[in-house]
C-alpha cells in the first residue's frame, strides 16, 4: 500500500491521498470490520478477549485465505467455481494419507501436498481457459464436478485422521497472548501478494482484467500470466484446505463446498470489482471476516431462527452500501442526476418536453433506398455465422449422447417416452436460461434464482390447496410478487450501485428467511389438478401438455431477445454499457426490466416443480442455481454480457439434461458419474473457444 | 469441581446479558442456558425437529429450567464450527447439535467439553469420544428396509435404488447395509440407481430420468431413502391401479403413511395422491423427535444425572400390518399405536410422521407442527 505512496513523485499529501483513494474498497471494509467487532463487544456480555480474537481469527481464515485466492482470480477477469472443490479434496486427501499410528507429522510436508494438490489443479483449470481459451466459468464449473467425484473416491464418507500437530501449530499462538496462528498465516499469504503485486507479473494482472486485448498488444504474455494466476489461486485454495483439516482434525468430502457462494461475497464486500483490473486480496480478507462476524452478532443479539438468514441478507446489503459511500459512488451519481432531472424538468429543458422535431441531418439517403437488388440478402449461414457458431456445438453434443444412449442403454431414439421425458425434465431449465441467459447477457449474474422458486412454489401450493379456481387468483399473486422480488433486485443493483451478485445473494437469503416464516418450516398446501395435469398427463399416452407449451414459450424467448427493442436494448447494455447509454437506452430501466424477468421465470418454474411434483417444498430450488448458469453458457453465451442466442441456451438445456438421463441410466457409481459429467460439460463447449488474439 | 461455583458464575454472566435486554435478573438466573445450533433449515425435517426441541424446551416441566436460544448454522460446517465457539463464549451449559459434518466440529466440541460444556448431537453423529449422541442404527435401517424388499419379492426382481446425499455417513451406512443384503441374493438386481437427496422432489426428476428408457413393467421393487410417497403418485399416473403399486422400501413421510392405508379407507381431507391406496410399503425414519430427546438429557446431564454418551433410538419401522391412522395425535394416542396423520391435520405429505417416542410425552403432533407441547 505503501508503495504506491513512495513511489509518487507529487507531494506526500497528493500521494497519500492517491494511495487512499486507490485502496478505497479495503480501507471501507477495514473500517466496516471494526464497527462490527465494536458491536459485538459492546452487545456482547464481557470485552473481547485475546481469546475471543484468537477464536475469530480462525474461524474466519479459511474463507479468507480461499478468498485471497478467488480475488486473484477475479482481478484478472476470471471466475473460479472449483474453489471448494479444491478445499475439499485437499482435506480429503491429507484425512485419507495420514497415519493415525504416526500422530507426528511434518507441518511443511502436509502443506505443500496441499498446496501442491491445489496448484495441481489450478494447472489443470489453467491449462483450458489460458491455453485452450475458454470461458473460465464453465471450465471451473466442470472442474467442480469433476473434483467432487474425486473427492468421492478418495473418501466416500466422513473419517480419517489429521495430525494434531497440524491443528496445534495453525491454530496456536504465534506470539503467545498476542498474535494467533491465523493471522500471521493470512499475512504472510499478504505479503506474497505484495511482493508479487510489484513484480511485472502484478502489472500484467491487474491490466489483464482491466482490458486484455490492450494488454496483449503492449507485449504481455496473456497465456502464461492467465495460467500463473489459476495456478496461484489454486495454490491459495490448497492452503485453505489445509487449514481446515488442521481446524477439523478430520476429513469431510463435503466440508468446502458450501464455502463457494460466500467467498464471492466476500470479494465483493472487500471491494474488488467482478470483471477484474481494481481491488485486491487485502479487502476480501476483511470481507471473509465480516461475513463471519455476522455469526456472533445474530448469537449475541439472539436472532430467532427464521430471521437468522434475513438478518444476514440485511447485512451484506448494509456492508456493501457502506463500501460505496463516496462521491463517485452509484447512490451519489443517481442523486446527482435526479436533481439535475427535476432541474431540467423544472427549466422545461428535458427532451420529453421540448417540441419534437427530426433534427437529423440530411447527409445520408434514407435507408431503404440504399438496399439495392445488386447486393441480394447474404445466405441465413452468412447473417447467422456468429450464433451458429456459437450455438451448434451444443446441439452436436446433443446428437452424440442421444446415439450413445441408444447404445448404452436401448430404448432412445425410437421411444416417444425419451423425448417426452428429456423435454418435460428440460422445460424447468428452459425457463429458467430465458431469465438468467438475460440477466447474463447485460453482464450481471441472479443468485436470487433458488430462493424466488422455492418461495413462489410454496405460497401457490398454499393458496391453491388442490383447488383449480384458487388457481386463476393464485398464479397472479405469485407473478406479481416475482415482479417485486426482481424489482428490488434490479432498484438496488441499478440505483445502489450494489454488485449483482452481492444483492442478489442477499435477496436470496430473504427470500429464505420469507419462506420459512410463511411456511412456519412445512410448507402446506398441494397442487390443484390442473396444474398437475399440465405436467405430468400424458395426452395421446405420449404427450405431456407443458411440452405443447414450452414450444409457444421457446418462439416467444426467440423473439423477445431477437425481434423487440428490450432484446436490443439488453445487447447494448451487455456490449458496452456506456455506449448504451450515451445511445440514449434508458439503462436503468432496462436492467431492471432484465431482473423482473429473470425473477418472473423462476417464478414460473418454481409453479411448474409444484405441479410437477404436486407439493412445494423448502429448498426445492436450490438444485438449479448452478445449472441455471452452466446452460447458458454451454449454450455459447459469454458470461461478461453481450454475446449469445436463446436457442443455443435451449440447446445447453437440452445437452445437460440429456447427459443427465444417460447417467441416472447407469449404474455407475455416483463419483463416476459426477466425473463423467464434468468431462463431457468441459469436452461440450472445447468448441467454444475463443480465437486467438491477433 | 465447584459446579455451585460455576453455576453461579454462569448466572452471573447470564443476569449481566439479561439486565442489558431489560430481563430481571432473578428469572434468568435460575435458568441452564442452553443452545442449539442447526444446519440447514431449508427442509421439511429439519424444521420439524426445530420445532419439537423449541415445544420440549417450552413444556412445563422445562420452561423454568430451560432458557433455550436457537442458532442457524447453515450448510457450513465452517459456521458451525464458529457458532459452537461462541456459544462457549457466550456461557452455555449445554450445546445441542445438528452436527453438518461427523468429524469436522471434534476439535471444537473437545475445546467445549474442556470447558465443561455437555455437547449433545442429534440425528447424526459426532465421533468426538466426549460428545453425547441420540439417533438411530443407520446400519439397521438399510439392513431392515433391505431385508423386508427381498422378502416382498420372494429373493427374485429387478429393483431401483434413490439414495440420500452422497458424502455423508448416514447415506454411507445405508446404502451399503441394503447393498449387503441384496448381494446375498444373485436374483435381485439393481437395474437403477440415483442420487435423491433426501427430497422428494429430487426423488421424482431423478426417478423420470430412469424411467425414461426404463418402462415401469421392468422393475419389480424399490428402495429408497425418499420417495416412496413420490414413486407411488407416478405409478398412478402412468396408468396403474393401486393394486399394482410396487413394493418400496422408504421414508416415513406422512404422505406415504397415508398411502399406506387400505384403499377405500375413509380420510378427513385427502385427495389422491395424498390418499389411502392400499401401497405395500415399509416405512422408517431418523426420527425428528431425537433433538427434543437430546435436550431432555442435556437438561438431565446438567441437573447431574447419569446419561449414557450413545443413545440408540429404536428405528421406528411401520409396515401394512402395523399402520394405524391417528385421530388427533396426542402423545397419548400415538402410545396406543397409531402413526400416520390425517392430511386435513397435516397438510404437507412430506412431512415426517415418526415422531412418537416412549421418552419423551412432552411431545405430541403439536409440537411437529407448530412448536405447542403436550399439556
Amino acid at each position: 500500500m505503501s508503495s504506491a505512496a513512495a513511489s509518487s513523485p507529487v507531494p506526500g499529501g497528493f500521494g497519500l491521498r492517491r494511495a487512499l483513494v486507490r485502496n478505497r474498497g479495503a480501507l471501507i471494509a477495514a473500517a466496516v470490520l471494526a464497527i462490527l467487532l465494536f458491536v459485538v463487544d459492546w452487545i456482547s456480555a464481557g470485552p473481547l478477549t485475546y481469546f475471543d480474537v484468537s477464536f475469530l481469527s480462525s474461524g474466519g481464515a479459511t474463507s479468507a485465505l480461499a478468498a485471497i485466492g478467488q480475488t486473484i482470480v477475479i482481478l484478472s477477469g476470471g471466475f473460479d467455481l472449483s474453489a471448494g472443490a479444491v478445499i475439499s479434496l485437499v482435506n480429503a486427501v491429507l484425512a485419507s494419507s495420514m497415519d493415525p499410528m504416526a500422530p507426528g507429522a511434518s507441518i511443511l510436508l502436509w502443506t505443500t501436498v496441499g498446496i501442491g494438490v491445489g496448484m495441481a489443479v489450478g494447472a489443470f483449470n489453467g491449462f483450458f481457459i489460458a491455453v485452450l481459451r475458454m470461458q473460465p466459468i464453465v471450465v471451473t464449473l466442470s472442474t467442480m464436478f469433476i473434483l467432487q467425484g474425486v473427492t468421492l473416491l478418495v473418501m466416500d464418507k466422513p473419517g480419517g485422521f489429521v495430525s494434531p500437530d497440524l491443528g496445534a501449530f495453525y491454530l496456536g499462538d504465534a506470539i503467545a497472548g498476542w498474535l494467533p496462528m491465523p493471522l500471521v498465516v493470512i499475512g504472510v499469504v499478504l505479503l506474497a501478494w505484495f511482493w508479487l503485486k510489484g513484480t511485472r507479473f502484478g502489472t500484467a494482472l491487474y491490466a489483464l482484467g482491466s482490458d486484455p486485448e490492450s494488454a496483449a498488444s503492449v507485449g504481455i504474455n496473456v497465456v502464461l500470466v492467465r495460467f500463473a494466476v489459476y495456478v496461484i489461486a489454486g495454490g491459495c485454495y490448497g492452503l485453505a484446505g489445509v487449514f481446515i483439516s488442521a481446524q477439523t482434525g478430520s476429513g469431510d468430502p463435503l466440508v468446502g463446498n458450501p464455502l463457494l457462494l460466500s467467498m464471492f461475497a466476500a470479494v465483493v464486500v472487500g471491494g474488488t470489482r467482478l470483471g477484474g483490473g481494481q481491488g485486491g486480496p487485502v479487502g476480501s480478507v476483511f470481507g471473509a471476516y465480516i461475513l463471519m462476524i455476522v455469526v456472533n452478532i445474530l448469537l449475541v443479539l439472539n436472532v430467532s431462527a427464521y430471521y437468522a438468514t434475513i438478518a444476514e441478507g440485511t447485512i451484506l446489503v448494509l456492508a456493501a452500501l457502506a463500501g460505496s459511500i463516496s462521491h463517485a459512488s452509484v447512490l451519489a451519481v443517481q442523486l446527482r442526476a435526479a436533481r439535475a432531472r427535476l432541474a431540467a424538468w423544472r427549466a422545461g429543458i428535458l427532451p420529453s418536453q421540448l417540441e419534437r422535431v427530426d433534427r437529423r441531418l440530411k447527409i445520408a439517403e434514407p435507408a431503404h433506398a440504399q438496399r439495392s437488388p445488386a447486393s441480394p440478402r447474404p445466405a441465413f449461414h452468412l447473417r447467422n455465422a456468429e450464433t451458429l457458431r456459437y450455438a451448434l456445438p451444443a446441439y452436436v453434443c446433443l446428437l452424440l449422447i442421444v446415439l450413445v444412449t441408444q447404445i448404452w442403454l436401448g430404448r432412445a431414439i425410437l421411444n416417444p417416452g425419451y423425448w417426452n421425458s428429456l423435454l418435460v425434465l428440460s422445460s424447468f431449465l428452459a425457463v429458467l436460461a430465458l431469465g438468467q441467459g438475460t440477466v447474463i447477457l447485460t453482464g450481471g449474474l441472479d443468485l436470487s434464482v433458488p430462493w424466488t422458486i422455492g418461495i413462489s412454489g410454496i405460497i401457490l401450493a398454499g393458496m391453491v390447496n388442490g383447488s383449480d379456481a384458487a388457481l386463476v387468483y393464485a398464479l397472479p399473486v405469485v407473478l406479481v410478487m416475482a415482479c417485486a422480488i426482481g424489482f428490488a433486485n434490479g432498484f438496488g443493483i441499478v440505483y445502489l450501485g450494489i454488485s449483482p451478485i452481492v444483492m442478489t445473494l442477499a435477496t436470496n437469503g430473504i427470500l429464505q428467511g420469507c419462506a420459512l416464516l410463511y411456511s412456519q418450516g412445512t410448507p402446506a398446501g398441494f397442487s390443484s389438478p390442473m396444474l398437475r395435469w399440465v405436467m405430468t398427463a400424458k395426452l395421446a399416452g405420449l404427450l405431456t401438455p407443458i411440452v405443447l407449451l414450452m414450444v409457444v414459450f421457446v418462439v416467444a424467448a426467440v423473439l423477445l431477445l431477437g425481434r423487440t427493442p428490450f432484446g436490443r436494448r439488453v445487447y447494448g447494455i451487455g456490449n458496452g454499457l456506456r455506449a448504451a447509454r450515451l445511445s440514449g437506452i434508458g439503462v436503468e430501466r432496462t436492467l431492471i426490466l432484465v431482473y423482473m424477468l429473470s425473477a418472473v421465470c423462476a417464478a414460473v418454474v418454481g409453479v411448474m416443480l409444484t405441479g410437477f411434483s404436486g407439493q412445494a417444498s423448502l429448498g426445492m430450488g436450490d438444485d438449479y442455481l448452478l445449472p441455471s448458469i452452466a446452460v447458458v453458457v454451454v449454450g455459447g453465451a459469454l458470461i461478461t454480457g453481450g454475446r449469445g442466442h436463446y436457442l443455443g441456451m435451449l440447446g445447453g438445456v437440452l445437452l445437460l439434461t440429456a447427459l443427465q438421463m444417460l447417467l441416472a441410466g447407469t449404474t455407475l457409481p455416483y463419483a463416476t458419474r459426477a466425473i463423467l459429467y464434468g468431462l463431457v460439460v468441459l469436452g461440450a463447449v472445447m468448441a467454444l473457444r475463443e480465437r486467438r488474439l491477433q | 469441581m465447584g459446579i455451585g461455583s460455576k453455576v453461579r458464575r454462569l448466572a452471573l454472566l447470564a443476569g449481566m446479558a439479561a439486565c442489558a435486554f431489560g430481563l430481571s435478573a432473578a428469572q434468568a438466573a435460575e435458568k441452564h442456558k442452553i443452545f442449539l445450533s442447526m444446519s440447514y433449515i431449508g427442509n421439511d425435517w429439519q424444521a420439524e425437529a426445530a420445532n419439537m426441541v423449541k415445544a420440549m424446551a417450552a413444556h412445563k416441566s422445562l420452561a423454568d429450567k430451560v432458557d433455550l436460544q436457537v442458532q442457524v448454522a447453515g450448510p457450513n460446517a465452517q459456521r458451525q464450527i464458529q457458532q459452537i465457539n461462541a456459544m462457549v463464549q457466550s456461557g452455555a451449559e449445554a450445546i445441542v447439535v445438528y452436527p453438518i459434518s461427523p468429524t469436522a466440529l471434534n476439535q471444537v466440541v473437545k475445546n467445549a467439553c474442556d470447558k465443561g460444556v455437555k455437547v449433545f448431537a442429534y440425528d447424526a453423529e459426532i465421533t468426538e469420544p466426549c460428545a453425547y449422541n441420540v439417533h438411530i442404527d443407520q446400519l439397521e435401517a438399510g439392513r431392515v428396509t433391505a431385508e423386508w424388499l427381498v422378502k416382498k419379492l420372494n429373493g427374485k426382481g429387478n429393483i431401483i435404488a434413490i439414495t440420500g446425499v452422497p458424502g455423508t455417513s448416514v447415506d454411507d451406512q445405508r446404502t451399503k447395509a441394503a447393498k449387503e443384503v441384496f448381494a446375498k441374493y444373485p436374483d435381485i438386481k439393481i437395474v437403477g440407481e440415483a442420487v435423491g437427496m433426501w427430497s422428494q422432489a429430487v426423488a421424482r426428476t431423478e426417478l423420470s430420468k430412469i424411467l425414461a428408457t426404463r418402462n415401469w413393467d421392468d422393475i419389480n421393487g424399490l428402495w429408497m431413502q425418499v420417495g416412496c410417497f413420490t414413486a407411488n403418485s407416478m405409478q398412478l399416473e402412468a396408468g396403474k391401479k393401486t393394486s399394482e403399486l410396487l413394493p418400496c422400501a422408504g421414508e416415513g413421510s406422512n404422505g406415504g403413511r397415508i398411502q399406506m392405508l387400505p384403499e377405500g379407507t375413509e380420510v378427513e381431507g385427502a385427495a389422491p395422491p395424498y390418499a389411502p391406496a392400499g401401497a405395500q410399503r415399509i416405512s422408517y425414519a431418523s426420527p425428528p423427535y431425537s433433538g427434543a430427546l437430546a435436550l431432555k438429557l442435556a437438561v438431565e446431564a446438567i441437573e447431574g444425572k447419569d446419561v449414557p454418551k450413545t443413545t440408540i433410538l429404536p428405528l421406528p419401522v411401520v409396515t401394512n400390518e402395523t399402520i394405524k391412522l391417528c385421530d388427533e395425535g396426542t402423545w397419548a394416542e400415538m402410545k396406543a399405536g397409531c402413526n400416520a396423520f390425517k392430511p386435513s391435520l397435516v397438510s404437507n405429505p412430506g412431512w415426517f410422521a415418526s415422531i412418537f417416542s416412549d421418552q419423551t410425552p412432552e411431545v405430541g403432533l403439536n409440537a411437529a407442527l407448530v412448536g405447542q407441547p403436550e399439556n
